[in-house]
């Protein structure tokens, strides 16, 4: 009892020494039902949530296999309460069952029938059901399921959907293995996804998330509608999956703002699902403009609320949620999992970096020095105009411009927030900026030409945050962002994620101004990527010129 | 006295040899104290009712079963008439009631001490037998009913009851009647089976085997319900008897109910059970260390306040049930109490210091002995008293002086489990309460539960089981439970492993040093058997702050990381040493302000400011150590004119610091009630027989008019009591509201709170008499007519 590898916090976190010799056997045992939170070098935290249990429970395991784990790898004593409550909670998923039933079509069915009754009292639970059908039994509007799925969530009483999906329109997709392979990984998650019927695959940026929405669509063999964050996305996922898949070009239809196709697979972008004219939303029959088989969400973290609202109506449909970090800035976590579906596969980014799969990074931030002139007005700058100020300060362009310097030849991204500050850098450097107003026809220019080497240093704004595949870059420089958004701060590590042709390890700087808010935010920023095992250096600008040469790459 | 009346208990007691009256006075110790002064008292004493329900309330569940038969049939009973309405053997429980003197007689002629009638009552919820019940009747109803039943009846209505009693006692008789009865006749029977009274409007109407129309009516037509008054009905004790198969209670609880046992590993549970008394420690030790800082309000009543409890329950991550725990357990074992100058606060006391330095096996055995022995319910706390007042943890309320006894009650039913065996609380709280069913109320149930617990919560069970250092400390043995705790709890480690992500985890628990330093230097973000501490600006700033370097801060976590320091650590360190200490505070209490550089280098200069302690702080401004009044008049004794300024800007200096009170008055544990050795037991036997014999010697004062009685007031007591039994004449002399000396003709009637109830021949009404003023009582040979 005293050498496992795993120890139980009463707080209901477990912390996995990773050098133990069990630690890789534990890992697969608690990866099932328990999240990881954060897994810098030496030891990994992970959480036991209600969520997570409720995970491991539509995943088929049960309180006792928890409970066992737990006690099997525990290298102390495990508190009695913690054990009691991870049975308890457990417990409560499937108490409550969503089923069809021959004559009221869906109905709520409950083998516990205080739990039934204590839900239906709910204020909340009663506009949406209908008529009792038996004593254990009631009936439930079949408009309803998602939006119940929801409630019931909050309630600590989630309800097990047995109620199944429908076919949808049957229309062959198969992929196109020629001269490459579907990694392990990806079909485990596919295999995870289709398993479970719905919900989220969590995988780094890079590993390849396309590959994992193709491969499902080929098992549904489905008319499929893919969401995406924009046009460029949209247009990525159509270039990927005639490469990647039997589809052709008059299958694949894009629904942006731009044009309007509808064809069996359609991929939209969220803005114009949640575009509205005169208060209603004018693109929402596109969901029932076809009996689609599948749904495919990217990027799941950033779905806004709207398309939470219309996923609801969506239940009898498969759903596959794709994401890097399922960390929501907004907290909404429980939506994702009620609405798409169970997170179904997580693999940790240092594990797919170790298999090969994406690049290996090395983060830096760059503190720089504010002059006394600087300091003085960001002293008496109006507290809303302070991060602004100090994230946009010219000292920081005079650093970004050595950096770039010394990176010359390799293909670099300048990434910001403040436009000003963009365009100003975008002057300096003499290199091309893209932004929210650049067309999408001048921006995949722009990217193709970066892709082909033949531009060689961009400016980009928070358009290029998302799904934008760039796979030459090697050095990004963040020099402002969204606050503290550690997602924000994952998807800009994203970009320069692809494994290099030769090998070479990925540089990511962060340039903060010393001593102001930017430099906390840039803190909290970093946490997610520090939780997946990056570690930043944190060096003085005076210093940059003895970071060494990216193709050494050198321990932090 | 004549021969078919049983005798009285003061002539059996007088019957028994000496080991029984000491068997006697062992288990009912209220006899005892003061020893009585011979047998007449000590059968008095025996049946006061206090005395009566002290001892039924001690009994066991069977034990008052079958006391519950003896009572359901009528004196002059035998053992093999109670044998039958319990259907168990009942010579074990018929000796210690007979033992305790509450039943008394041999098995064919045992009678049941009439108080000990008076409190049960009618025993196991069955009726009033039929002879009682059918008093209300009129002779025509009687009579009726009897014709019903096919009897004659004899024109005395006492007789004629007699005869339906006897009527319904027949059980092949009454089989038959009922085989002709309808289900309803059935289902109202089964639903009286467990409740004999019933309602019911107009419930005496006159009804007849011939008028009978619904189920009810059909029962009194036949005597099986009798209506007692107007609404009410009620099922006589016979045919009760008859439902119940003819058992007094339907389940025969002969034996404590056997515990519900679960595995649970040894092994498992005293881990289990030592990382809970580790995790309790350091709660009590974190709690103690913010109230010292930061104590809270005692409310005026003494109990701790709601804001307070949430604000420590967040501090502690623990929920509010625990927190009341915590605060009760701190209490009991001497580490808290109130103190402070102007409010009374909560301050962990001079004792918390020493407590502090122990090991944690020893630390826990302070507080879990303390636990043990206190009054002090900490579950009480959040429920309502009897005026609604809600009860406060560490209130004056939550004092229950049972609650220590209860509390190893529970301990020994988990001490008496098989090794490797766990117990669910009902299943102690079953096992309790077959022991003493008449104690068993609210209090004892939630005490139960609590108990099991708060056993949890210190540490000294896990699951159900207590763990070793549990077993040994109930087991009354306190340095085996020390040193078994010390070997179940981990090696402290010193090092820890840092991270880049600013953290430091500490995969076990760490030297009391190094935990200290931690503490300082980072946050807890995470405990259990590891603890995860987080560096942030704030708290290495902290460790500068109390005069730590860089350097130093490094040193040490070089020294106890196995892995060398993370570099975004070190950046931090640095960074904070950095900028740490560029702006300075210091503390003044007057400042001089002077345009001219040289005229504050004058005053510097003079040797009559030395007092002021002055400092330059810059080319016009000193800052002064003494007072600005003093400062002033020094000046101006100096002859400068200075003009004071407004306060404002002044710095008030405020150091908090860890306050202490001294420990709280300990309440007295309640004197446990101890086993007196058969010799002195025998002792006072022979004391008692001492005193008998010399009473029953000096001739009994004769009655006539020769002057009021007078005899001692034990003797008094003994003979109203006897004769509220038998229903004689007793003449007495009795102090009247005026103090004259009065004589009376009395039949007492019964005797309660010291006071008679009788009827006085003088006065020709019930009256009372205060016992006290009673000079003296003598028996009358023929009854006054």
């Amino acid at each position: 009892m005293t050498d496992g590898p795993l120890i139980v916090q009463s707080d209901k976190t477990l912390l996995l020494e990773v050098d133990h010799d069990l630690a890789g056997e534990c890992r697969r045992s608690i990866a099932p039902f328990a999240e990881l939170e954060r897994s810098p070098e030496h030891v990994h935290t992970y959480r036991l949530t209600p969520l997570g249990l409720w995970n491991a429970r539509a995943a088929g395991h049960d309180a006792e296999q928890v409970v066992d784990v737990l006690l099997r790898y525990s290298r102390y004593a495990v508190p009695h309460a913690l054990l009691v409550d991870v049975a308890e909670t457990m417990d409560r998923y499937g108490r409550l069952r969503l089923e069809k039933h021959p004559v009221h079509g869906l109905v709520l069915a409950s083998s516990d029938r205080a739990v039934l009754e204590e839900v239906i009292r709910s204020k909340k639970v009663l506009p949406l059901v209908g008529e009792r059908v038996d004593r254990d039994t009631v009936a439930v509007h079949p408009s309803e399921r998602g939006h119940l799925k929801q409630v019931l969530l909050k309630l600590g009483w989630p309800a097990e959907d047995f109620a199944g999906y429908v076919d949808g329109e049957a229309h062959p997709i198969s992929l196109k293995q020629d001269g490459w392979e579907m990694r392990a990984y990806q079909a485990e998650a596919v295999e995870g996804f289709w398993h479970g019927g719905s919900g989220v695959v969590v995988l780094p940026c890079g590993a390849g998330k396309t590959i994992v929405g193709a491969a499902a669509m080929a098992t549904a063999g489905a008319t499929t509608l893919i969401l995406v964050t924009n046009t460029v996305a949209a247009r990525q996922w159509r270039h990927e999956l005639l490469a990647r898949t039997s589809l052709t070009e008059d299958e694949i239809g894009e629904y942006s703002g731009a044009r309007k196709e509808i064809r069996p697979v359609t991929i939209a972008t969220y803005q114009v699902m949640t575009t509205r004219r005169k208060g209603v939303y004018s693109h929402l029959e596109l969901l029932d403009a076809r009996d689609w088989g599948l749904i495919v969400y990217d990027e799941v973290h950033l779905l806004p609320a709207p398309i939470f609202r219309m996923t609801a109506d969506l239940q009898a449909r498969r759903r596959l949620g794709l994401t890097a970090t399922l960390v929501r800035e907004d907290g909404r976590e429980g939506d994702v999992f009620s609405l798409i579906g169970p997170k179904r596969y997580d693999a940790p980014w240092k594990d797919i970096e170790a298999q090969g799969y994406i690049a290996p990074a090395d983060c830096v931030e760059v503190r720089v020095t504010l002059t006394d002139s600087e300091r003085l007005a960001y002293a008496t700058a109006e507290p809303e105009e302070r991060y602004r100020f100090c994230s946009t300060t010219p000292s920081k362009n005079r650093v970004v411009e050595r950096i770039v310097e010394q990176h010359r030849g390799e293909q670099t991204l300048v990434i910001g927030q403040y436009l000003d500050q963009l365009d100003e850098l975008g002057e300096r450097l003499g290199a091309p900026v893209i932004k929210g107003e650049t067309t999408v026809k001048e921006r995949e220019r722009l990217f193709n030409a970066f892709r082909t080497g033949e531009v060689s240093l961009l400016v980009v704004s928070k358009v290029a945050n998302f799904s934008i595949d760039l796979p030459e870059a090697t050095v990004a420089i963040q020099v402002s962002g969204t606050f503290g958004s550690r997602q924000e701060e994952a998807q800009r590590l994203g970009r320069i994620l692809r494994p290099k042709s030769d090998g070479r390890t990925a540089r990511f700087y962060a340039v903060t101004a010393r001593d102001t808010v930017d430099q906390d935010f840039a803190a909290h920023r970093q946490r997610f990527l520090a939780e997946q095992g990056y570690a930043y250096r944190i060096v003085d600008s005076d210093d940059i010129g003895d970071l060494g040469d990216l193709s050494k790459p050198d321990a932090g | 006295m004549s021969d078919t009346r049983s005798r009285s208990l003061a002539d059996e007691l007088r019957a028994r040899d000496d080991d029984a009256l000491v068997a006697l006075l062992r288990e009912r110790p209220d006899l005892r104290t003061p020893v009585p002064a011979d047998l007449a008292a000590l059968a008095a004493r025996a049946t006061t009712r206090p005395s009566v329900q002290r001892a039924l309330d001690h009994l066991d569940e069977f034990t008052l079963q079958v006391l519950d038969a003896a009572v359901a049939l009528p004196d002059r009973s035998t053992v093999v008439a109670i044998q039958q309405l319990v259907d168990h053997d009942v010579a074990g429980a018929l000796d210690t009631l007979r033992r305790q003197a509450l039943v008394y007689g041999s098995d064919d002629d045992l009678t049941v001490a009439r108080t000990v009638r008076e409190i049960v009552g009618d025993p196991a919820g069955l009726g009033p037998a039929a002879e009682v019940a059918l008093r209300g009747y009129g002779p025509a109803r009687l009579a009726g009913l009897l014709a019903d039943l096919d009897l004659a009846s004899s024109g005395d209505p006492v007789q004629d009851a007699r005869t339906v009693a006897r009527h319904l006692s027949d059980v092949p008789l009454l089989e038959a009647l009922l085989a002709t009865a309808d289900t309803g006749v059935h289902e109202v029977l089964a639903a009286l089976t467990t409740s004999p009274n019933g309602r019911l409007g107009r419930a005496d109407r006159p009804v007849g085997r011939a008028t009978a129309q619904t189920p009810v009516e059909w029962l009194l037509a036949h005597g099986l319900l009798i209506a007692v008054d107007a609404t009410t009905v009620v099922l006589p004790r016979e045919v009760g008897l008859y439902l119940r198969g003819g058992r007094v209670h339907a389940d025969t609880a002969s034996e404590a109910p056997s515990p519900v046992l679960t595995e649970a590993p040894t092994e498992r549970t005293d881990h289990t059970a030592a990382g809970a008394a580790a995790t309790f420690v350091r709660l009590v030790d974190d709690l103690l260390d913010t109230w010292a800082s930061d104590p809270p309000k005692a409310l005026r009543s003494g109990g701790l306040g709601v804001r307070d409890r949430a604000r420590t329950a967040a501090v502690l991550d623990v929920d509010q049930e625990h927190l009341n725990f915590l605060v009760e357990a701190a209490h009991a074992a001497g580490l808290l109490g109130t103190g402070g100058d102007i409010d009374e606060v909560w301050l962990p006391t001079t004792i918390y210091d020493g407590w502090r330095t122990e090991s944690v096996a020893s630390r826990w055995w302070t507080l879990a002995s303390g636990w043990l022995t206190t009054m002090r319910v900490a579950g009480l706390s959040g429920s309502k008293d009897n005026r609604g007042k809600v009860l406060a943890p560490l209130g004056p309320d939550l004092a229950r002086s049972i609650a220590p006894a209860v509390r190893r009650d529970v301990l020994d039913s988990l001490l008496a489990l098989p090794p490797g065996q766990a117990t669910s609380t009902e299943s102690v709280r079953d096992r309790l309460r077959w022991r003493t069913p008449r104690l068993f109320g609210r209090l004892r149930d939630g005490l139960v539960t609590w108990t099991l617990r708060e056993a949890e919560l210190l540490g000294l069970a896990a699951g159900g089981a207590l763990g070793q250092h549990g077993r040994l400390l109930a087991a009354g043995d306190d340095d085996g439970a020390v040193a078994a705790l010390e070997a179940l709890l981990p090696e402290p480690l010193d090092h820890v492993l840092l991270q880049a992500d600013l953290t430091a985890v500490a995969p076990g628990p760490l030297t009391g040093e190094l935990a200290q330093r931690l503490g300082v230097l980072a946050d807890v973000e995470s405990r259990g058997g590891a603890t995860v501490y987080r560096f942030s600006d704030a708290s290495v700033r902290r460790a500068l702050d109390l005069g730590w370097s860089a350097a130093e801060v490094l040193e040490l976590l070089a020294a106890h990381s196995r892995t060398p320091v993370p570099q975004p650590l070190t950046y931090l360190v640095e960074d904070i040493a950095r900028r740490h200490g560029r702006v300075r505070v210091g503390v003044a209490s007057a400042y001089l302000r002077c345009d001219d550089p040289g005229l504050l280098s004058e005053i510097l200069a003079d040797r009559r400011v030395t007092t002021l302690r002055l400092r330059r702080l810059a080319p016009t401004v000193l800052a002064a150590q003494a007072p600005a009044d003093t400062v002033l008049t020094r000046l101006r004794e100096m002859g400068h004119a200075p003009a004071a300024e407004s306060p404002e800007g002044d710095i008030v200096v405020r150091r908090p610091d860890a306050r202490r009170t001294s420990p709280p008055r300990r309440l007295p544990s309640p004197a446990p009630v101890t086993e007196l050795p058969t010799t002195v037991l025998s002792a006072a036997v022979r004391a008692i027989r001492a005193g008998d014999h010399a009473r029953t010697v000096v001739k009994r004062p004769a009655g006539g008019m020769g002057g009021p009685p007078s005899s001692p007031t034990v003797d008094v007591l003994a003979l109203l009591q006897d004769t509220a039994a038998t229903g004689e004449t007793l003449w007495i002399g009795y102090v009247d509201a005026h103090g004259q000396a009065t004589q009376r003709l009395i039949e007492p009637q019964l005797v309660e709170g010291g006071f008679v109830e009788a009827f006085d021949h003088l006065r020709q009404e019930m009256r009372r008499f205060a016992v006290h003023r009673i000079t003296g009582a003598a028996a009358i040979d023929q009854p006054v007519s």
